[in-house]
């Protein structure tokens, strides 16, 4: 059967309506996220002393600790959004109700606005916190745009491939970790210049090419991983 | 026949071993005899990659080619080959790198590359492990292994700008041509064709004995 384009972003749009009314029903995902992040946010703040990092040592080592509060971070609240779907076995409705392809853009903007929601949480408080100087701050606002949007398409997938598996929790981790490694490696590049104000130079370009390559692959793989 | 093959690869194998120590001259500006270990590293190393190829291949026939689970078993036979290879070849460079360079690991980007390869191996043997339908098993581990196969590139590229390299040379360098003695040439060459017959052979009898248990199961 031939949907035309209408049919399929209305499909998109009521999944994603859809998510954020289940979402607002219990709060899971919105209150662990944000506790989540927020509790590794003050763990490495307090670490990290009273006096901070030196501002030499602070450009080098602060991007890192910001990116893996976010993956974490996204790893404890993202996987939800399709292993609900199997634990109260509303899969099938979903496979009949939706195509595929709709079905995942639905999820991924859901994905998304989560973690867009999550970074302008963390990262005020955390630049406020560890006193990071951010020289160009127009860069790091890009890098949290590519790189977020990398983060929620690579867990979608990831997550739809777990929810069919056992072991559900532990299992995301390792399965998208070795997917999300090259995106974090360039996030944390990215940010390091954003915050030393040097140029982005050919990170930037690879960081888009990672995200168009993985939504491809996304769109490519997810209606195999999706329908039996 | 088959036995045939497998006399013909074991004495193919001893030979590259002798050859190794006994025929190939050392290498020039290499502590002591370690350089010899380029006749067992490299081909470990080529294997493990053709390992990950294989694995896609059979991967994406699985997927679009029809769901045969002879292609789902070929695929995971390959992972596992290649991680055994992997593992050796993470090991062997460690043992060379310890004499060479002072320390078994210093993230070098070949180095890290290769161990971000074995974090995937590892994964995809990890998902295996959790699904329990055959069919379930086959369509998700395909798809990872679809997935991992598009990642991996990012590797190569981003990798080596990060961290510079001590690595030696690799076999066929940017100009394109061998800078190596010719009988040591012979050696890893040799090496290289029995190590790649030596997977290939194991992970026929692999992909036999999981189709034999396969069957068993059904029962």
């Amino acid at each position: 059967m031939r949907r035309n384009a209408s049919t399929w972003a209305a499909e998109a749009a009521a999944v994603f309506v859809k998510e954020w009314r289940c979402e607002f029903r219990t709060r899971y995902s919105l209150n662990t996220l944000a506790l989540f992040a927020f509790t590794t946010l003050v763990v490495v703040s307090f670490s990290l002393g009273p006096l901070g990092v030196s501002k030499s040592q602070g450009t080098s080592l602060l991007p890192v600790l910001l990116w893996i509060i976010l993956l974490f971070s996204v790893a404890a609240g993202l996987p939800r959004a399709f292993v609900q779907e199997e634990e109260t076995q509303t899969a099938t409705a979903l496979r009949l109700a939706a195509t595929p392809s709709a079905l995942f853009c639905g999820k991924l903007l859901y994905g998304l606005s989560l973690v867009f929601a999550l970074e302008a949480l963390v990262t005020p408080i955390y630049v406020a916190m560890t006193s990071l100087d951010v020289a160009s701050p127009g860069l790091l606002v890009a890098v949290l745009a590519a790189g977020g949007y990398g983060l929620a398409v690579g867990s979608t997938l990831v997550a739809a491939i777990i929810a069919q598996a056992r072991t559900k929790g532990t299992l995301f981790s390792v399965l998208a970790f070795p997917v999300l490694l090259p995106l974090l490696v360039l996030a944390v590049e990215l940010t390091r210049n954003a915050a030393s104000g040097a140029a982005p130079d050919v990170a930037l370009p690879q960081l888009l090419l990672y995200d168009a390559v993985v939504t491809i692959a996304g769109l490519m793989l997810f209606p195999l991983v999706w329908n039996p | 026949m088959k036995k045939l093959f497998a006399w013909l690869l074991w004495l193919w194998l001893s030979l590259v071993i002798v050859g190794a120590f006994c025929y190939a001259p050392l290498a020039k500006g290499f502590i002591g005899e370690s350089s010899r270990i380029l006749f067992f590293h490299v081909p470990m190393a080529w294997v493990s990659f053709i390992g990950f190829i294989a694995a896609a291949v059979w991967s994406g026939l699985y997927l679009f080619g029809g769901r045969d689970p002879k292609h789902d078993r070929a695929a995971a036979a390959a992972i596992e080959l290649g991680l055994i290879f992997g593992v050796l070849a993470t090991v062997t460079g460690a043992l060379w790198a310890r004499i060479m360079w002072g320390a078994y690991w210093n993230w070098d980007p070949r180095q890290t590359s290769l161990l971000i390869s074995l974090l995937f191996y590892g994964a995809y043997l990890a998902l295996r492990a959790a699904v329990d339908d055959r069919e379930t098993r086959g369509r998700l581990s395909a798809a990872y292994a679809l997935l991992g196969i598009v990642i991996t590139p990012f590797l190569y590229w981003i990798v080596p700008r990060i961290t510079y390299s001590l690595h030696p040379e690799p076999l066929i360098n940017a100009q394109g041509k061998l800078e190596m003695e010719s009988r040591m040439t012979q050696v890893l060459l040799a090496s290289g064709v029995g190590f790649t017959a030596l997977f290939f052979w194991i992970h026929n009898l692999q992909c036999r004995l999981q189709a034999l248990l396969d069957r068993r199961a059904a029962l």
